[in-house]
């Protein structure tokens, strides 16, 4: 049976490559495939019928109908069949999950090949299956296309009309088929490289952020799947620790992993690595032959958690430790050198116990002598110390050039601050400010400086204060004192003015000056408030009376106000100025005309210091005249003029021909009229002759 | 020690217990002759203290006869001519308040033409005898009565004299210059000096009385010297008028 139906299915296989060898074929319509790909069909149809087990029940049909048969008539029988079977697959493969004597394994693929082939390819369940098995290995994406793959194929073919449901089946279990081994071999390619997914900064050698995305979109999309499924048991017994993982969903979870331990089971080993064990590389084959466990862990650990901030690392320190776990198993302690003999490693080495088994000892030491030996390097530690230079911060006094530069920045520093320091200003202390500020705003009180005025005091008004009364005072002197004392003793009680009395007696004195004003007798005008106010000198009473009942020729300015009065008292006619007022009056004149001259003079002789550079013999014309008329001023010099004088003396010739004429004249006369003329003999002047 | 400050509603009622009641008077008024006995008093009245702060002995006030001993003291102020007539025409003035409020006997001596003044029994305050021998004192130097009557009514009021060439040397003409410098026109200046300082100036010739409290009479003597050595009134006036304010303002 088993051998016919491979044959049948061999040929079957035969007929469809040849059919799709040359595809390019599909472009038109090729009713010759259809036919063959039809008859396919039929073939594997009535050959599953023939092999379906008694307890699923399929479609009645016990064979494809296709002759005269439409595509879609053809689908529906398809899908008879489907839908009837679909409930048992389900099933069957739900079975199959939680079944523990089961196992997958990737080597075994003719295992997972029959399994396949009990349940069929139709199932999506399985597709889910293998998607949880691939979600750990797998990034997002390839997951993603692997399930388009699979989807898509069948939607694919069930679009395309030319393809019928035989061959849909066809290409989906071949399909499925080589998608799973795809899977697996990119699986154990995805686990051997899992060093080379994307790295990250935070990636270390437990936790790999891309697989903790990976997880994290894994567990998104199952709870949107299986957001309805409920119950959770509080009180199953957990397999693990708090850190490990949880199961929420029994049905789904694998508790039963040979490898898996309750809680109370864990031992140090399970977490940590002996110490001298290397965890850097990961053995992919060690991998490889784990996966399959690994595939059931990262069930387990993909379902069960549901809050992921915190668990997420420990999951995937969990993921990390249980993927590594079978292969190493070991966390190890970023140890120094081991020839250092730190007393960190050796400590844990101790608390380890017997795990330390790779520390470099040429023999085992007890721990008395480890001890000593810690203690020696620490004596030998501090002797080297004590003997070396001290470093800057211990020798005392250092100043900028002693000290490395800028080593101050990175000394906390303690000292005191003999001064104030200005307040820190932090974000509290705007705030408190700000807040004050808008206070102040609210209610309007502000800081303004108040401008400060000197209070002037006028003599004026100093004088009116302490007036001097220089009458006989009135009172006793025993009043006097008495007055004093009252005041003094009743200082303190100052009488509170009703504000209504206040008011009433402003109201009243408005009043009862308008009343006095119109009744003279009694009038006294206001007390003047000193002001700039220009007065014309007008009769007085135009300005001050309003009713005139009398005509005055008093002014309104005293005389004293229009001409201010002399010094020296009333002015003195010339008639009333007895000797002294004159003398003095002539002193002040001349003392007057004095000072005028002598500030001419000086004004003179700056002149002449300024003009210096020039010939001082040249003088002006100015200067010439008033020379001339100093000298002959006081009639010590007169000048000579040209008075009297006829123009015909300018020349020699002229003025001696005069001559000769006058002495002959003067002795003609004297010879006639001796005794007449001689007292009329003119005189011969110098200034007549000119000379 | 209580201070003694007589004021006329005092004064009064001393008037009133004048006959008898010194009991219901009971304040020590005398200081002088009080005090060994206060002193004594004050000593037994420690140790009392300590034991009963509430019970304080109190002693009645004594009459100006138990103090003086039953003694009679007596006060002579002698009278010069020129104030006999104003004495006479002033008398029940100056009578009235010595025997009234001051509880003193007073007569005027025709003979010696002296004021006698003298304590009775009726006297209660031992100082009034010297109080009423200032003020007919200041009277018969020239002050008003009511001017004088101050002296009586208040504690602190002092008279003093002093003499014009006191300050300064002065003869003849530059004498009554200045004499007339301190007077003023119409008593000018000497009115403004008084009540500008609250003081009471009487010129006698050469000699100036003044009466007034202490820093009063000390502002009027200075401004009384500054006339005296030539300064105009004016100025003196100036003077003056500062100094008071800032004693006014003091106080």
């Amino acid at each position: 049976m088993a051998s016919g139906d491979g044959s049948t299915l061999e040929s079957c296989l035969q007929l469809l490559n040849s059919d799709t060898a040359h595809p390019e074929l599909f472009l038109s319509v090729q009713d010759a495939l259809a036919r063959d790909f039809k008859s396919l069909t039929k073939t594997l149809y009535d050959l599953h019928k023939a092999h379906e087990p008694a307890d699923c029940k399929g479609s009645p049909l016990e064979q494809l109908v296709i002759e005269n048969f439409d595509e879609e008539q053809i689908w529906q029988e398809l899908e008879l069949q489907n839908d009837a079977l679909l409930t048992h697959f389900e099933q069957a493969v739900e079975q199959a999950v939680t079944d523990d004597t089961i196992t997958f394994f990737k080597d075994t693929e003719e295992e997972e090949e029959e399994e396949e082939e009990e349940e069929d390819v139709d199932n999506s369940e399985i597709a889910n299956s293998l998607e949880e098995e691939s979600a750990e290995e797998d990034d997002d994406d390839k997951d993603k296309e692997e399930e388009f793959k699979q989807r898509l194929k069948p939607s694919a073919s069930n679009e395309d009309d030319d393809f019928s449901g035989e061959d849909s089946d066809l290409d989906f279990d071949v399909d499925k088929f080589e998608e799973k081994n795809k899977q697996k071999q990119s699986a154990a390619k995805l686990s051997k490289s899992r060093s080379h997914r994307t790295q990250s900064e935070v990636d270390d050698r437990f936790f790999k952020l891309s697989e903790m995305e990976a997880f994290l979109d894994d567990m998104d999309r199952r709870e949107g799947n299986e957001s309805l499924e409920g119950d959770i048991d509080y009180f199953q017994n957990l397999p693990s620790d708090d850190d490990e993982e949880l199961s929420f969903d029994k049905p789904v979870a694998l508790t039963k992993q040979k490898k898996k331990k309750s809680s109370r089971d864990m031992k140090y080993k399970d977490f940590f690595a002996s110490v001298d064990a290397e965890p850097e590389k990961m053995d992919p084959e060690s991998n490889d032959d784990y996966e399959g466990e690994d595939d059931d862990n990262e069930l387990e650990e993909e379902e069960e958690e549901e809050d992921e901030d915190d668990m997420n690392e420990e999951d995937f320190d969990m993921n990390e430790d249980d993927t590594a776990r079978n292969a190493l198993r070991k966390v190890t302690f970023d140890l120094p050198d081991d020839d250092d003999n730190d007393s960190e490693g050796e400590d844990v080495e101790d608390i380890l116990g017997g795990k330390a088994k790779n520390m470099p000892k040429p023999e085992s030491k007890s721990s008395f002598e480890k001890r000593q030996e810690k203690m020696a390097q620490k004596i030998e530690e501090l002797e080297t110390a004590a003997l070396s230079e001290k470093p800057w911060q211990l020798t005392g006094e250092v100043s900028a050039q002693t000290r490395p530069e800028n080593s101050m920045l990175e000394e906390d520093i303690a000292f005191d601050q003999a001064s104030r320091m200005a307040p820190a200003i932090t974000e509290e202390t705007t705030l408190q400010l700000e807040d004050i500020i808008k206070q102040r705003i609210k209610d309007q009180v502000w800081d303004d400086v108040v401008r400060k005025e000197k209070p002037k005091e006028e003599v004026f008004e100093y004088k009116k204060r302490l007036t001097l009364d220089h009458e006989k005072s009135k009172l006793s002197l025993a009043e006097v004192y008495e007055q004093e004392y009252i005041k003094q003793t009743q200082e303190k009680k100052e009488e509170e003015e009703n504000p209504a009395h206040v008011e009433i007696q402003k109201l009243m004195d408005t009043l009862f000056l308008k009343l006095d004003a119109l009744s003279n007798f009694h009038f006294t005008p206001k007390p003047h408030i000193p002001e700039v106010k220009v007065v014309s000198n007008l009769p007085s009473i135009t300005m001050e009376e309003v009713a005139p009942v009398n005509a005055s020729d008093a002014t309104l300015l005293a005389p004293e106000e229009i001409k201010e009065k002399n010094k020296a008292g009333d002015i003195l006619g010339d008639t009333e100025k007895t000797t002294t007022d004159k003398k003095r009056e002539r002193r002040k004149k001349k003392k007057l005309k004095r000072l005028k001259i002598q500030e001419r003079e000086k004004r003179q002789k700056v002149k002449e210091v300024m003009k210096g550079g020039g010939d001082k013999t040249k003088k002006s014309k100015a200067e010439v005249e008033q020379a001339l008329k100093k000298l002959t001023k006081g009639g010590k010099a007169k000048i000579l003029t040209n008075d009297g004088m006829d123009k015909a003396l300018r020349s020699s010739q002229a003025f001696f021909s005069q001559l000769q004429d006058r002495v002959k004249s003067q002795i003609k006369g004297s010879k006639d009229q001796t005794a007449k003329k001689k007292k009329k003999q003119k005189e011969i002047s110098v200034s007549k002759l000119k000379l | 020690m209580d201070s003694v400050s007589v004021t006329q509603a005092e004064v009064s009622a001393a008037a009133e217990d004048c006959e008898g009641n010194t009991d219901s008077f009971e304040k020590v008024t005398s200081k002088r002759s009080h005090k060994r006995k206060r002193d004594a008093a004050e000593v037994d009245m420690r140790p009392e203290e300590s034991a009963a702060a509430a019970k304080r002995p109190q002693f009645p006030a004594l009459s100006g006869a138990q103090l003086t001993g039953g003694s009679v003291e007596m006060r002579r102020v002698p009278v010069p001519a020129h104030r006999y007539t104003p004495l006479k025409e002033n008398w029940m003035k100056i009578f009235t308040p010595i025997v009234e409020h001051l509880q003193l006997q007073v007569r005027f001596n025709l003979q010696t033409r002296n004021v006698e003044i003298k304590t009775c029994r009726e006297t209660s305050d031992i100082g009034a005898l010297t109080r009423a021998a200032d003020f007919v004192k200041a009277f018969v130097l020239g002050f008003q009565v009511e001017d004088a009557l101050a002296l009586i009514r208040l504690d602190e009021l002092f008279l003093e004299t002093f003499d014009v060439t006191d300050v300064k040397p002065l003869k003849g003409d530059h004498l009554s210059r200045a004499i007339g410098r301190i007077a003023g026109k119409g008593g000018k200046t000497k009115f403004t000096i008084e009540n500008v300082t609250k003081t009471r100036i009487v010129l006698a010739d050469t000699k100036v009385h003044i009466l007034g409290s202490f820093q009063n009479i000390k502002m009027a003597r200075t401004a009384i010297c500054n006339l005296i050595l030539g300064s105009p009134p004016s100025k003196v006036y100036g003077n003056i008028r500062a100094v008071a304010s800032r004693a006014a303002e003091r106080f």
